[in-house]
């Protein structure tokens, strides 16, 4: 069955011209009344204009995407390609309006004459991570003076993967227990790196170029630079995505706890890919979103994109205590939580006992609240948030007493001094065993 | 949007003028005939493509009906500009939804449209005075529907042409 939105129809302008018309000069000739057919001349010829520029071909038409993802602010031109629009004078764009979706108009509706330059783009720009329909509009052309219309015809859009914005910036923080074989960061070990570690004797398979001639003339003997090794960190980025506290308006707006979650591990994922290490994810929600071990550009998109992928909630399938995070020895663990889970809290010690160096990045806005069922006693609802966050803080504070720090989302150079002060407490000498 | 809410008056004001235009020539309409098509007009405005303006119309070319018999006064004129004018703010309005700015170059295509059309009733009104008290009543029929078909092919022949001229 053909929708009969997809097929030219008379309008109501055409309808009421031919009416009033019609009627107008039915009357004159019952009643004898020339003046009428002054009053619906014009109407008539209206209507008799509709009608001589009756279409005869179904317009077909269908919208095409420049881009399949983007990230948080970013936008794009929403374009209708068309064909067989020749007995069209006007097309009429309505685009659905969406959550966190920016459009220009503003309105997301257009309407103009049919020119050669064909139909004119809507811009559309998400405000918010996450799968984002771009492109669910209606579309109507109508012929010349306004007898017929096609449509208005539904085009279904697109889910286009919104990323989280980058801010690309390159932490000097160290790995506290950098353990690969590239990198950027300071090995414990001697090695192939640049940065000064001694003046020793030669020995056999030191570099020539190494050699330090006046220390060696100085000495009577041959000395050599030697340096630092450079390595690569593993980083394991846990999100907790459980819930999403406060209120989010969209990229420059106020952040939900959610949105600086997933802006953290975006921003944490790009400043350690960028540094050639390894960096994992690994998503407490329902999805559960995991990325394994990885470096480079290819990585870093798979991270954002299922980021942008993330929908909050409780895992069902499996208990949190129980996932096994797959943090090899030496490799940091960021958890970017805000801690209102007791059994995060707990696998996040259970981290800490076996040596890792783990950080928690809180996410939690100031001021933020929950969002409570409408027909709840606000007070009580109020009562009980103040008791959740006095728990968290205790909560915090015992997570902090059992070393592992937490410091609050203040930008990508949240973890430097965190890391720095780490890499530290990793250089001391211990004693027994770890 | 202005544009909108501007057509939105000028269909109310177009609607109410057809009606009211006969005022200067003693042609005055009860409160209840007002009331009731400032009603219609209202609804019009924001339902373009109700048939509330259609019976608002009616109302008013039956009330200028009963109140003319062969008689053709310049208000005449007035009453049919009143009514394109309505019609025309109408379709402009139903073009899309609420929220769609009036396109500039589309409105200035229709009020081409609008006075083109215009001189039609300007045709069959000319023709009218002109036989008014000379010839038979059929002749004077004869006279005014020629006038009008005469004015339609006009119209047709020039449609088209001022269309692509405003879109080009």
């Amino acid at each position: 069955m053909i929708d009969p939105s997809s097929r030219w129809n008379p309008t109501s302008s055409l309808g009421r011209a031919l009416t009033v018309g019609g009627v107008g000069v039915a009357l004159a000739l019952a009643m004898g009344r020339p003046a009428v057919v002054v009053l619906v001349a014009p109407l008539l010829v209206a209507g008799a204009m509709a009608v001589l520029h009756r279409p005869t071909r179904e317009p077909r038409v269908f919208a095409s995407f420049a881009h399949h993802q983007l990230h948080e602010g970013q936008g794009m031109r929403v374009r209708l390609e068309s064909a067989d629009v020749q007995d069209a004078e006007h097309v009429t764009r309505a685009m659905v309006p969406q959550p966190y979706l920016a459009l220009h108009p503003v309105e997301g509706t257009l309407g103009h004459l049919l020119g050669a330059e064909g139909i004119e783009p809507i811009e559309a720009s998400p405000r918010r991570w996450g799968l984002r329909l771009i492109g669910a509009e209606k579309v109507a052309f109508t012929t010349a003076w306004g007898g017929y219309r096609w449509g208005p015809v539904a085009l279904p859009g697109r889910e286009v993967a919104v990323l989280p914005t980058l801010s690309h910036f390159h932490s000097a923080g160290e790995a506290p227990q950098p353990i690969g074989l590239i990198g950027a960061h300071r090995s414990r070990r001697d090695g192939d790196g640049t940065e000064f570690s001694s003046i020793r004797r030669f020995h056999a398979g030191d570099r020539l170029r190494r050699i330090n001639w006046r220390v060696s003339l100085r000495q009577g003997d041959l000395h050599v630079q030697s340096t630092r090794a450079e390595e690569d960190a593993a980083i394991l980025l846990i999100v907790d995505a459980l819930a999403d506290f406060g209120i989010s308006e969209g990229v420059g707006g106020s952040e939900s706890s959610l949105d600086v979650t997933i802006r953290a591990a975006a921003a944490l994922a790009d400043q350690y890919i960028s540094g050639g290490d390894r960096v994992s994810l690994r998503v407490l929600s329902p999805g559960g979103e995991y990325a394994g071990y990885g470096t480079g550009t290819r990585h870093l998109r798979r991270i954002l994109s299922l980021l942008s992928r993330i929908r909050p909630g409780v895992p069902r399938d499996v208990a949190i205590d129980q996932i096994d995070f797959r943090a090899t020895a030496g490799t940091v663990v960021v958890v970017i939580s805000p801690m209102l889970s007791e059994s995060l809290a707990t696998a996040t010690v259970r981290l800490v006992r076996r040596g890792l160096p783990v950080i928690v990045v809180d996410p939690l806005p100031p001021g933020s609240t929950p969002t409570v069922y409408p027909d709840a006693d606000a007070e009580v609802a109020a009562l009980a948030w103040r008791m959740r966050l006095l728990d968290r803080n205790h909560l915090l504070a015992r997570l902090s007493a059992s070393g592992c720090p937490v410091v609050p989302w203040n930008g990508p150079r949240t973890l430097e001094e965190v890391l720095r002060r780490l890499a530290r407490r990793g250089q001391l000498p211990r004693v027994g065993g770890a | 949007m202005p544009s909108v809410w501007v057509l939105r008056g000028v269909l109310a004001a177009a609607t109410m003028l057809a009606l009211l235009a006969g005022i200067p020539e003693d042609y005055t309409p009860s409160v209840f005939v007002v009331v009731v098509v400032a009603l219609g007009a209202t609804v019009a405005m924001f339902r373009p493509e109700h048939l509330a303006l259609s019976i608002t119309m009616g109302i008013v070319i039956v009330w200028w009906a009963l109140q003319l018999r062969s008689e053709m006064p310049v208000a005449v004129l007035v009453v049919a500009a009143g009514l394109i004018v309505a019609h025309v703010a109408a379709t402009l309005l139903a073009y899309g939804p609420r929220s769609l700015a009036v396109d500039p170059a589309l409105t200035v295509l229709w009020g081409m449209r609008a006075a083109m059309t215009w001189t039609a009733a300007l045709a069959v009104w000319v023709v009218a005075r002109a036989y008014s008290g000379h010839g038979s009543p059929e002749l004077f029929w004869l006279a005014g529907l020629a006038a009008a078909a005469i004015g339609a092919v006009v119209g047709a022949a020039v449609a088209p042409l001022r269309a692509k001229e405003t879109r080009g």
